[in-house]
């Protein structure tokens, strides 16, 4: 399995696109905070740390255009001759794979968001915000983003081009997951955007704790990554 | 004690029945593959022998890349099935050190660059680094390695595919369509590479759609059309058959015909042209035969039947 991991993990540093989906990842955090610092006065403590939280879902689209780029650009063939140990076992290579990037993406942006935000917000009127949740945000962030970049694996494995599967996304995020907001607050924690969200950081999705945004989160990328692993045992290659 | 021990072993050995001959490199059983309704590969079944290179042919269309696939593993067969060294090739792709395939298109991000598409290659198959600039060395891609796929010529990116199936120095190499797109040169250097192989009692098993290229390659030949066998052999009796014989106009065709057969040949009349179709003679031995039998001949010539219109034949039967 390490081999596998070192094998996708070459492929993902060795072209342009985990580089420019990080450094847009670092920006959005960044604007993100500056947007919220600067354009109101942060009171509370969950003000302050919804304008420190990560944004994980970026991961997610890195991970679905890895993983259906593989089709796209026919690499899934010839890296499953040369593994040679089941197209199962090199999916969850390549998901490890981007679960380690996730995690360093993650901290990069839960850096670049800490460094910017917290100056700007030592000079914001109420309480400060404490070690603790600085600490809870950034852990949050980061174990978000490596389970959104797995998810983002399953589900390029599963639609298997990037162009569906990263509009079907950006149709999820800001369609599906703000809609279901209004019909039910409750029940959009519990959806894998939603719960991504809350396990990043962001207060105003209140129905749920950080710990149950990590299992809920947990239980959609277990689901994802097992229907992935179902179909890419059934389908085609190349 | 230990002194006896190996002139003992090697009697008991010479006492043992002979080792089982190995099987086949590469066999394949009534292979199916259907897509919806269109079938692109038709109960297909050949065996690809070892220290052998074996012409996979057909014409564009014919279902060899789908074949190729479904024999390697990469799509799963509607019935039938492959066996790679007699094993059946199931979910688990082969070890890169038994199996190398390069199925058109190379498959490598255009965005990376070939040695780091190897490098990535390399690691998945548990292979040292080394193997790498081996590989870049002997495919003549050292001077573009660090350049991006995207860059690569055609021929380019046909060596970096060849070069991943080689990655570990496998026993069976499945190539598809392998001197597409290269230069004299490299087409040359292909040709030698593999001949060496199979002369190293290796298996090669290449697919094209042009014969009179794959038969300088090819020890057998596997002809398909429309997904299904028309022919397995050697490449010789294909290029028997393409020999052809010998056209013969003549006004006295009865006599030439009763000379012909008398001579060991076989003479047809094509009524369509008034003329005779001589085999088992060549031209100089019917012209001498003509005159020793005072036989008057308008046109004497070889049919011209080439290895081309063989496997033209063979690929339309089924379209007249």
């Amino acid at each position: 399995m390490t081999a596998l991991m070192t094998g996708e993990l070459i492929k993902t540093r060795t072209t342009r696109t985990l580089f420019a989906y990080a450094a847009s990842a670092v920006a959005l955090a960044v604007g993100n905070a500056l947007i919220l610092i600067l354009s109101k006065d942060l009171v509370t403590t969950a003000d302050k740390q919804e304008a420190i939280a990560g944004l994980p879902v970026m991961l997610l689209l890195l991970g679905l255009v890895g993983a259906a780029g593989e089709y796209r650009h026919r690499t899934a063939a010839p890296a499953v001759l040369a593994a040679g140990r089941g197209r199962g076992r090199l999916l969850l290579a390549r998901a490890g794979a981007y679960a380690v990037v996730g995690l360093a993406v993650g901290a990069l942006t839960s850096a670049a968001s800490l460094v910017v935000g917290l100056p700007l917000l030592g000079h914001e009127p109420g309480p400060g915000v404490g070690i603790g949740v600085i600490l809870s945000v950034a852990a949050g962030n980061i174990l978000g983003s490596a389970l959104c970049a797995i998810m983002g694996v399953a589900a390029g494995a599963l639609v298997r081009n990037q162009v569906v599967g990263v509009v079907g996304a950006l149709i999820l995020m800001f369609v599906v997951t703000p809609l279901l907001n209004l019909v039910n607050e409750t029940a959009v924690a519990y959806s894998p955007l939603g719960a991504a969200v809350v396990l990043a950081g962001d207060p105003s999705v209140a129905s749920l704790s950080r710990g149950g945004a990590a299992l809920v989160l947990t239980a959609w990328v277990a689901a994802a990554l097992l229907a992935a692993l179902l179909a890419e045992q059934r389908r085609d290659l190349a | 004690m230990q002194r006896l021990a190996r002139p003992l072993a090697a009697i008991a050995y010479r006492d043992d029945p002979p080792a089982a001959a190995p099987p086949p490199a590469i066999v394949v059983e009534g292979l199916t593959k259907r897509y919806g309704d269109v079938t692109a590969v038709d109960n297909l079944s050949f065996t690809a022998r070892r220290g052998a290179v074996t012409g996979f042919l057909g014409p564009n269309g014919a279902g060899k890349t789908t074949a190729l696939k479904t024999i390697v593993g990469l799509a799963r067969p509607t019935a039938g099935r492959a066996l790679i060294g007699g094993v059946p090739i199931g979910p688990t792709a082969p070890d890169a050190r038994e199996l190398g395939a390069h199925i058109e298109p190379c498959g490598a991000h255009p965005g990376r660059s070939g040695r780091d598409h190897l490098r990535s290659l390399a690691a998945l198959a548990g292979l040292p680094r080394q193997r790498v600039d081996e590989l870049l060395a002997t495919v003549g891609l050292e001077q573009a390695a660090r350049r991006r796929v995207g860059t690569y010529s055609m021929g380019m990116r046909q060596r970096l595919g060849l070069a991943s199936a080689l990655l570990g120095d496998p026993d069976i190499l499945v190539l598809d369509e392998p001197l597409n797109g290269l230069d004299p040169q490299g087409i040359r250097w292909v040709r030698t590479f593999l001949r060496e192989r199979a002369a190293g009692g290796r298996t090669v098993l290449l697919s094209s759609h042009i014969l009179s290229e794959a038969a300088q390659t090819v020890d057998d030949v596997v002809v398909i059309h429309q997904g299904r066998l028309v022919r397995q052999g050697s490449i010789d009796e294909l290029q028997r058959l393409g020999r052809g014989g010998v056209l013969v106009t003549t006004p006295t065709r009865e006599r030439l015909a009763a000379a012909v057969r008398h001579a060991g040949g076989r003479a047809e009349l094509q009524e369509a042209w008034d003329r005779m179709l001589i085999d088992g003679l060549d031209a100089a031995q019917v012209g001498e035969l003509a005159h020793d039998e005072r036989v008057v001949l308008h046109e004497l010539c070889p049919s011209g039947v080439s290895l081309e219109d063989v496997f033209f034949d063979l690929t339309t039967e089924d379209d007249r």
